[in-house]
């Protein structure tokens, strides 16, 4: 038990993308975050190698980047579906029957919010509002809006997805 | 200095002071949780809140505000009184209270405001936090439920250790101080967290259930470990020592301690313990009295004479040491050494032949202030962590530059802009050197003064930076920035330290850190200094003592030569496991083997002692008086906190019924020992009982002045052309072999590993636990493997505390040893 290990779990994961995003910032003052928005950009998220490797190139604590990784939502410690489906759960689209919404997507692949299918292609958020309240209700699947959706809507378009690649 | 009221005191203090620092110095008490004095201010807690004319309108949080000349401040009002309480309603929304079983129950200071405060009620309600203590970890416990977000403990783990173990994690209600991913405990173990929380959420494990403070009785002493020289403040209760107690106002460590002060303290107490002296009869050692004992032993050692040995350990007070030196008078014999005989030669020969001293030139608080640090070996912070953490405030505080010459990685390298020389196994002479060159190359040296100039010039004349760093495998523009830094900034200090895994080429080392030293003007300016650490607690005090062959006598290893011939008659070992823990066991068994008459001194039964003919039952450093010098010349007062066990009789009573037996004259007590060895002891002339205070009394002053200054030449080493290597060295959890029955480090560290990088593991195909065996020329030792990586390709390293390794079968004071690896 010296001081580096730090019971490491020994995931193998290639970190020629990590070294890049760190070589690009290292000079930088203030380099943790563009490192680790650039680290979950390449890898869709923060693998833990990644923040060990962060940790000893940038000369930070592993503790003080699981604190920053933990304060800001946009940072994901697990690996992230291809789509990421944002079921709306404002005033508007609650009244609208959000909660239907919600539960057939549940239906179709098994997760709720948070979650993700073990085939890595779907992820599950409820959010606050994405400000489209004429269209509620409604859900986001990565950049494309689906509004003034039925279950029998959301089912098709869940259905689409699910034929993609 | 500016110049404020406090509560209609007036009182003048440095521009840097805060409110809260000044009215401590006008004696007004204001209350704090997250206050810390070694700790930079933070403003988390907001019950030291305090009202200023000048800042009317809102209260004042006085811990960071700092103090303004003509501030009129008033620390108590019904307003303040008002507002601190609902501060404490708040923290006590979420914090859990069960202070009937919480150890902190009677020094916890939100305990102590809550009564103060009078807050019987709570006018807020919210969720208590119901989340899992961290069972994960022997020593420290962590209820975070307890918590109140004060953050000392994330503070002091970077501020002052630089391990930064927590960090707060989530946000807003969810947050919490966690370590990285969440994860059980895994570090250090020193402790400064346990020692800074104002609450019961950190404590340490051991002391669970052991006692209510009040119950304790608190007894300052000298940690008996290493030489760093730690105040540990025993807390005894039925004659055993409980736990160690937060005091930052004794000695040099601020109320810092590493594992083996805070968490090791417990073999004082272990059932291991000798409690009478053994004699060997038919072949079996059995329990005798003192007086057949010392009788065998006072005849043994006469008829022996002048083919007695005597080797102690340096862990013996300075009074003890004195005696023992009378002792060998009175024997008739000169063969008198400590510490292996070869680990300390950096100091009495190396820095001797240059500096005319054998001791560091400066204090430790004076690295605090340092612009630039050489540490030499990264282990340096294993053997020395509380000195280690006091390097770890400069970088952080001071902007210190570090640079460390190693063969590994460690926790000095990962420190802030640490600049790491990582060179082959056995080259740190060779670097040494090419900085003394670079600087006399470039003028940047500074001669005045020094002799041997010319000399060494022309000595180092195949140490161009250049031919070094293809040697040793280090950046040449990495060593000239290092040796340009350490001549021209205006504090610099060179650290390095010594002790029995270290021996191989430590006068060498002494001679080229000494050169270095002069150069760069460090030796003897104040501020700067030279240090040379011994590893144990009383390492400088033995060498202070001349506890070192007379001229003509036989040293540790002559001792040893001459013993397995035959050659000596009687050895006497006195605090030391030499079969575990000196270079060569084949030797010391054929030495022991061979000598007619063994007598050990020891705590324990250690494979030693086992072997001996008479075996003396001694006290531990909680239980005596007398005094030890510390790595930086500074001695300090231990106490006694405890009784020994059974029979056991202190080190000091047993030499002075062995003097009075061989009919000498020996001192009745520690102090007038003390007396006695001042007056004869080089530096201590001068030094009284009386003037030893609560921080000591450094002998030679802060900065010691060099006595002579010379330059010696002195040849570097060479690496051995092996694929795999192994070093030796001290771990962090363990020092010497008396760790190895306290039960904290044990807890922690409880095997012997071999440690490795792991390029070397993957393309060995050899994974963390697995077993694997080093064949060396002088035999073969197999551990478990710790993949780790700080080590580089090629390198592996082992501990040398543990005897199950039998590490000294193949370490016979080399600076690396060439391995063949198998599983």
């Amino acid at each position: 038990m010296t001081e580096t290990a730090e019971q490491e779990t020994v995931e193998e994961i290639d970190l020629t993308a990590a070294n890049q995003v760190i070589d690009k910032y290292i000079d930088m003052h203030g380099a943790l975050m563009p490192v680790l928005q650039g680290i979950q950009e390449e890898y869709g998220y923060i693998p833990e190698e990644t923040v060990h490797l962060t940790s000893e190139r940038l000369n930070v604590y592993a503790s003080q980047i699981y604190g920053v990784l933990t304060f800001y939502a946009q940072f994901h410690l697990q690996p992230r579906g291809k789509y990421i489906v944002r079921v709306c759960m404002g005033t508007a689209c609650h009244v609208k029957g959000a909660g239907r919404i919600a539960e057939t997507l549940k239906g179709h692949l098994g997760i709720e919010h948070a979650e993700t299918t073990e085939d890595l292609k779907f992820t599950a958020e409820y959010v606050a509002c994405i400000g489209a309240c004429g269209m509620a209700p409604v859900i986001m699947v990565n950049d494309a809006t689906y509004g003034s959706l039925t279950v029998q809507k959301m089912d098709d378009v869940v259905k689409k997805y699910m034929e993609m690649d | 200095m500016v110049n404020l009221t406090i509560d209609g005191k007036e009182v003048t203090v440095s521009k840097t002071a805060t409110i809260y620092e000044a009215a401590k110095e006008a004696g007004v008490h204001i209350p704090v949780l997250c206050y810390a004095k070694k700790l930079l201010p933070y403003g988390a807690c907001r019950v030291c809140l305090v009202e200023v004319e000048q800042m009317k309108g809102r209260l004042i949080p006085s811990c960071t505000t700092p103090a303004t000349e003509g501030m009129v401040v008033t620390t108590m009002s019904d307003e303040i009184r008002k507002v601190r309480k609902t501060v404490l309603e708040f923290l006590l929304v979420n914090h859990v209270v069960e202070c009937p079983v919480c150890d902190k129950g009677g020094e916890c200071d939100l305990q102590d405001l809550t009564y103060e405060y009078e807050v019987v009620a709570n006018r807020f309600k919210g969720e208590k936090f119901d989340l899992p203590t961290d069972e994960v970890n022997p020593l420290i416990e962590r209820n975070m439920n307890r918590c109140v977000l004060c953050g000392k403990c994330v503070r002091v783990c970077d501020e002052v250790v630089g391990y930064g173990s927590y960090s707060f994690i989530n946000r807003g209600f969810e947050t919490k101080i966690a370590t990285a991913f969440d994860r059980g405990l895994n570090c250090e173990f020193c402790g400064q967290c346990v020692s800074m929380c104002p609450v019961g959420a950190i404590l340490p494990r051991p002391f669970k259930f052991k006692a209510r403070p009040w119950q304790l009785k608190e007894v300052n002493s000298v940690c008996g470990y290493c030489g760093n020289g730690c105040t540990v403040t025993l807390g005894t209760k039925d004659n055993e020592v409980q736990t160690i107690r937060f005091n930052d106002k004794t000695g040099v460590n601020d109320g810092n301690l590493c594992i083996r002060g805070r968490f090791g303290v417990s073999y004082v107490n272990s059932d291991k313990r000798l409690t009478s002296p053994l004699i060997r009869k038919d072949g079996e050692l059995v329990e005798s009295s003192w007086e057949e004992a010392l009788e065998k032993v006072t005849a043994g050692l006469r008829s022996a004479g002048s083919d007695a040995g005597i080797i102690s350990g340096a862990r013996l007070t300075n009074e003890e040491l004195f005696l023992l030196k009378n002792l060998s008078t009175a024997i008739g014999t000169g063969n008198l050494d400590h510490s292996g005989g070869e680990c300390y030669k950096g100091a009495t020969e190396g820095l001797q032949e240059t500096l005319g001293l054998q001791a560091s030139t400066a204090t430790f608080p004076q690295v605090e202030k340092a612009n630039a640090i050489l540490a030499i070996r990264t282990d340096f912070y294993e053997t020395h962590p509380v000195f280690g953490m006091v390097v770890n405030q400069a970088v952080r505080q001071n902007n210190a530059q570090l640079t460390v010459i190693g063969d590994k990685q460690g926790k000095l390298t990962r420190m802030p802009r640490a600049r790491t020389l990582q060179h082959k196994p056995g080259l740190e002479v060779n670097i040494l050197n090419a900085m003394c060159r670079f600087l006399l190359d470039e003028g940047l040296a500074k001669t005045e003064g020094l002799q041997g100039v010319e000399e060494l010039k022309d000595a180092l004349a195949d140490y161009s930076v250049e031919a070094v760093a293809t040697a040793t495998g280090v950046d040449a523009d990495a060593i000239k920035q290092s040796a340009k830094e350490l001549a021209t900034v205006e504090n610099a200090a060179i650290l390095l330290a010594y002790g029995l895994p270290y021996s191989a080429n430590s006068r060498e080392l002494g001679l080229a850190a000494a050169n270095l030293a002069l150069l760069t003007g460090i030796a003897g300016r104040s501020g700067s200094g030279l240090y040379l650490c011994g590893e144990k607690s009383n390492s400088q005090g033995a060498i202070d003592l001349q506890i070192l062959p007379v001229t003509g006598a036989l040293g540790v290893t002559g001792m040893l030569k001459s013993a397995s011939e035959g050659k000596l008659k009687a050895l006497y070992i006195t605090g030391e496991d030499m079969l575990v823990s000196y270079p060569d066991k084949g030797l010391v068994e054929t030495a022991i083997d061979k000598t007619a008459f063994v007598v050990v001194q020891d705590l324990f039964l250690s494979e030693t002692a086992s072997k001996a003919d008479v075996v003396l039952p001694a006290a531990s450093f909680a239980e005596k008086a007398g005094t030890f010098t510390n790595a930086e010349r500074r001695i300090q007062r231990l106490n006694p906190g405890i009784t020994s066990p059974g029979q056991a009789k202190t080190d000091f009573a047993i030499f002075q019924a062995l003097l009075t037996g061989l009919g000498a004259e020996a001192p009745a007590t520690e102090a007038a020992a003390f007396t006695e060895l001042a007056a004869v002891t080089s530096g201590y002339e001068m030094v009284s009982l009386d003037m030893i205070g609560d921080q000591g009394y450094v002998w030679g002053g802060d900065t010691l002045a060099p006595e002579t200054r010379n330059l010696v030449a002195v040849a570097g080493g060479k690496a051995i052309e092996a694929k795999y290597q192994l070093v030796v060295g001290s771990a962090l959890y363990h020092s010497g072999t008396t760790s190895l029955h306290a039960k904290g480090p044990m807890s922690v560290v409880a095997e012997p590993y071999i440690e490795l990088g792991r390029e070397d593991a993957k393309e060995l195909n050899i994974a963390d636990g697995d077993l694997v065996k080093l064949k060396a020329a002088n035999g073969e030792i197999s551990a478990k493997v710790k993949v780790d990586r700080r080590m580089p390709k090629g390198v592996f390293f082992a501990p040398y505390h543990f005897g199950s390794l039998e590490l000294n079968r193949i370490y016979c004071g080399q600076t690396a040893i060439a391995v063949e690896v198998s599983k």
